[in-house]
């Protein structure tokens, strides 16, 4: 593979990178220095961002720099205006943001304070994934000492700005990634996702103007800010430009976390990148964003790993977290784990998701174990129609949806040869989970 | 106004509301689960759904009409096959976990679940996991009962009490398919005003205790009425077993008093109006039957004609009668008791009991006396029930008209009269009050037309809901024939 310049993962090997001494050392706080005394005004650094191309990295691919643009302007309205840092990373497969967060904390505080000042916001609330104890503990020591240093707070480095950081730490629902529920439950109140409009820009955090952004997009700010919309268009593709971190997991010789430009096809990534499916066995399919994502065949690896080709592929480039499955998974086996994830999860508000999450599950978990009929498998495409796209108040009922119409469309012969067996032929002695709705029996 | 177009009709809506109330306003039948228009919209049970255009040959959307705003020009279809479609997949999905036991449910016949899939639903379900088990009767007070199993979590009854009684008490437990209502740490209800969760609840999940297996609601009968508990006079539906046997008080909706709510005092209130008869034959007991007068035996029924000529020669001949009404009785009681006033040259006085510690800033105003407005504009003057037995002990004479004024009044004071005193009575039951001579019976206010004034001067109407019970004449006609009487033979002759 041919080499190429990397930027997001830069510091992460340096001895003690969390540190402010180590992240100064690297030229840390440059960019919000230069920001603040050159001075640039606000809606130059969205300029920037918007030049750069810069999309989203929580799963949608929408542009960052018009997403900082949707903010009202601040003489016509004059609520208190706050960035909301989505660090709740619970997507199947996804585990890009930890890494950051664990190694390199003041380059999102960085980004939390390029943000701010863009959209001329009072706070960034960071809401960290339960879980991640590590990743909150180094970032509340990060804030800790960049407070200390003049770098949050008032008058931030003897300017006229002023800007506070704040974390918040979920309690272990993925829900609470859907933007509108991480409002919520910022707010104190269970994350039940908001019906938009109004959207967050509009009315956020308590009603007031707010932009969520992922933790990765907020980290590529300082870079853009420092290198330029030019440097950053030329990497990766015209649509899709800059890195991205690529978390890469299952059945491959080396998963991890990595730092690539767009446009590797997902074949080059698995061979070159992850070192190729382990124990020398084929392929046989991949999650290409995250387990919302819809399961694409090995048929289908040579697709470009950009958030276009894929989609045009018929799935997404989501959180680029591959999930991949050699020859021995068995699909059915791998549905009724990953609807078993979404029946856990749904928030319950939706018809449609709270009871169509519990039955793709049931159905799944049915056929995975030989208790399957050929009726179920137009079942299970005629519910997902039902669910989605856009029949509920946010993208969960999608994301249950998407794979599993994908599962069935490339994977009909697998659960129809369950069902004609009454077995899984491919079924292996994994552990499994307590019948989920034991509790209630 | 906004302009829009519904169902191909050019219609006007209110920019304020969402698009489901221009739908319901111009004749578009859109079913609503979460939606409630007395609580803040959610947009959650995804069943209000619509097809919308921005404009005329924009492309259209489905979408859910309680949370999207009516914007200049759009174009609505509640008909089409893609928006009865939506609809139908989301009742799918809601009937997927319920129990479907309408035959023993309280809500069967008025239940939005059953109506909409009668309307929209398919009939045959493709579901055979097994349904959701869950508890079926929790308590959740003295007055609620839930069955987690039929509830679809439309969060109607989450929302009453952080919307309207501005005091949460309920809340979703669990998450996803796993979700229930619940009140926080288990605690029972508290308040005035439970009693609506199981009128909002779209389903049978929230029944009301005292209603529970009391009536099919198909037998109800259903009268509007006014509710006499409080000077506040909620508008309310009385709803009467084959319209013989009132069963059931709900609210009913009056933008003016009380929106869609009631409290529970006045919900609750059915003892007056359900009050047994007396034995046959005998006029204590129970509900009077017809006219009494004092005989040898203390007090027999008598014929009506000889009992008013009775009470008629009596207040003739003992001037400076009292004349006291209930604080129950109606506009058009009250006008004819004013001729019967003017005919005993008495001031028109009304019983006014104290106020009572029920008063809240929502509805209830404390103040036992549901026509007080009326009657004072009428020139009838409060008198409380200590002041009115003091008067009386000193009255030569006395006429106490309308429902419940002897109770009010006090039945103990009562009894303490002197019996020099000549008194009449009209109300619906009496004790053994020794100073009484003469007594005709009432009808209750769910028995009779007319109305009532309530404390900001909305006038409450009162219909017939059941019949009186026989020989059970209306007051103003009694009274009218009284005051006729003593014209005739004038008063002091
Ligand atoms: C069910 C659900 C869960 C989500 N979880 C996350 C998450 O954990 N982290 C995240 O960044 N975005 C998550 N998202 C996406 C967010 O809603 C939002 O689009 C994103 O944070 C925006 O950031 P970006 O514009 O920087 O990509 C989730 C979305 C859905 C529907
Ligand atoms: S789609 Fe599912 S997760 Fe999202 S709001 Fe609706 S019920 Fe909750
Ligand atoms: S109990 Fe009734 S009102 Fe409450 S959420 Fe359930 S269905 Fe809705
Ligand atoms: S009535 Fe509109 S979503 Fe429930």
């Amino acid at each position: 593979m041919k080499d190429f310049p990397k930027y997001l993962l830069s510091r992460v090997g340096l001895p003690e990178s969390h540190t402010l001494r180590t992240y100064r050392a690297q030229g840390g706080y440059a960019a919000i220095e230069d920001v603040l005394k050159k001075p640039w005004t606000p809606e130059q650094v969205i300029g920037v961002m918007k030049d750069s191309g810069l999309r989203g990295r929580g799963g949608a691919g929408f542009p960052t720099g018009m997403k900082w643009s949707f903010m009202p302007d601040i003489t016509k309205d004059p609520r208190p205006r706050y960035l909301a840092v989505n660090a709740d990373e619970s997507e199947p497969g996804t585990c890009k943001d930890r890494v950051l967060m664990e190694k390199d904390p003041h380059g999102l505080i960085e980004g939390c304070l390029i943000a701010c000042f863009a959209m001329r916001a009072k706070a960034a609330y960071i809401y960290v994934r339960g879980e991640y104890r590590l990743s909150y503990n180094r970032l509340q020591a990060a804030i800790d000492e960049a407070r200390a240093a003049g770098l949050i707070g008032k008058n931030i480095l003897g300017t006229d700005f002023s800007c506070d950081i704040w974390m918040h730490k979920g309690a272990g629902a993925y829900i609470c990634g859907e933007e509108t529920g991480l409002m919520e439950s910022l707010e104190g109140k269970r994350g039940h996702p908001r019906p938009k409009p109004p959207f967050p820009a509009g009315s956020g955090l308590w009603k007031s103007p707010t932009t969520v952004n992922n933790v990765e997009s907020i980290f590529n700010a300082p870079f853009i800010v420092k290198n330029g919309a030019e440097w950053f268009k030329s990497m990766g593709v015209p649509k899709s430009t800059g890195n991205f971190l690529l978390g890469i997991s299952g059945h491959v010789n080396k998963p991890g976390v990595y730092e690539l430009p767009f446009g590797l096809t997902a074949r080059q990534i698995i061979d070159e990148v992850a070192g190729g499916v382990w124990k020398g066995r084929k392929l046989k399919a991949f999650f290409p964003g995250g387990s919302s994502t819809g399961l694409l065949p090995a048929s289908m690896a040579d697709v470009v790993m950009d958030h276009d080709s894929v989609k045009a592929a018929g799935s997404m480039f989501g959180t680029a977290a591959m999930i991949i499955l050699d020859e021995t998974a068995s699909i059915p086996q791998v549905m009724d784990v990953t609807a078993r994830f979404y029946d856990h999860e749904s928030c319950g508000q939706c018809s449609q998701c709270r009871e169509g999450t519990q039955w793709l599950h049931q159905i799944f978990r049915r056929i995975a174990h030989g208790k399957g009929s050929m009726a179920d498998l137009d079942l299970l495409v005629s519910l997902s129609n039902g669910m989605a796209p856009a029949k509920t108040i946010c993208a969960l009922a999608d994301a249950a949806a998407i794979p599993t119409l994908a599962a069935v469309k490339h994977f009909r012969h697998e659960f129809e040869e369950c069902i004609r067996l009454g077995r899984d032929p491919l079924r292996q002695d994994t552990q499994h989970a307590p019948e989920l709705h034991e509790a209630h029996a | 106004m906004t302009k829009i177009q519904i169902n191909g009709r050019e219609v006007e809506a209110d920019p304020k509301q969402p698009l489901i109330r221009a739908c319901h306003d111009h004749g578009g039948d859109v079913p609503m689960y979460c939606y409630h228009p007395g609580l803040t919209p959610v947009g959650s049970c995804r069943i209000c759904q619509v097809e919308v255009a921005a404009a005329p040959g924009q492309p259209s959307r489905v979408v859910a009409a309680c949370r999207t705003p009516v914007s200049e020009g759009m174009v609505v279809s509640t008909d089409t096959p893609k928006a009865h479609d939506t609809r139908r997949e989301c009742l799918e999905f809601l009937l997927k976990n319920h129990p479907l036991d309408c035959p023993i449910c309280d809500k069967a016949g008025e239940c939005d679940l059953q109506d909409y899939s009668f309307n929209e639903g398919q009939g045959k379900g493709r579901s055979s996991e097994p349904r959701r088990k869950l508890e079926k009767r929790k308590s959740l007070g003295d007055v609620i009962v839930l069955d987690e199993e039929r509830c679809i979590l439309c969060s109607r009854c989450v929302r009453f009490f952080s919307d309207v009684t501005k005091k949460p008490q309920l809340t979703v437990e669990g998450l996803g398919s796993r979700s229930v209502i619940n009140t926080f740490m288990d605690k029972p209800l508290e308040g005035n005003y439970q009693g609506n969760l199981a009128d909002i609840c779209p389903v049978g999940a929230l029944t009301s205790k005292k209603f529970r297996f009391q009536a099919r609601v198909w037998n109800l009968s259903k009268t509007l009425s006014t509710c006499g508990e409080c000077s506040r006079g909620c508008s309310i539906s009385v709803e009467a077993l084959r319209a013989k046997e009132v069963k059931r008080l709900r609210p009913r909706y009056n933008a003016a008093v009380n929106q869609w709510w009631m409290c529970d005092t006045g919900r609750h209130a059915m003892a007056p109006i359900t009050r047994p008869l007396a034995p046959e034959g005998a006029v204590l007991g129970g509900r009077l039957r017809g006219a009494a007068v004092r005989g040898y035996n203390g007090l027999e029924l008598a014929d009506e004609s000889a009992a008013t000529a009775l009470a008629a020669d009596m207040l003739a001949a003992h001037p400076g009668a009292l004349l006291v009404v209930s604080p129950f009785a109606t506009q058009e009681e009250a006008t004819t008791a004013l001729e019967l006033a003017r005919a005993l040259k008495a001031t028109p006085h009304f019983v006014s009991p104290a106020a009572n510690n029920l008063k809240d800033d929502l509805l209830h105003t404390g103040d036992p006396c549901p026509n007080r407005r009326g009657l004072t504009e009428l020139g009838f003057a409060p008198i409380e029930p200590a002041a009115a037995l003091a008067a009386l002990a000193k009255a030569p004479a006395a006429v106490l008209a309308g429902e419940r004024v002897l109770e009010i009044l006090g039945h103990e004071g009562l009894a303490k009269l002197p019996t020099k005193l000549r008194l009449v009575a009209y109300d619906v039951e009496t004790s053994d009050i020794p100073a009484l001579d003469v007594v005709f019976p009432v009808p209750t206010h769910v028995e009779k037309s007319g109305h009532w004034v309530n404390v900001d001067g909305h006038r409450g109407v009162l219909n017939v809901a059941v019949p009186p019970p026989a020989g059970v004449r209306r007051l103003d006609a009694n009274l009218a024939q009284l005051a006729r009487k003593l014209a005739a033979t004038p008063v002091g002759s």
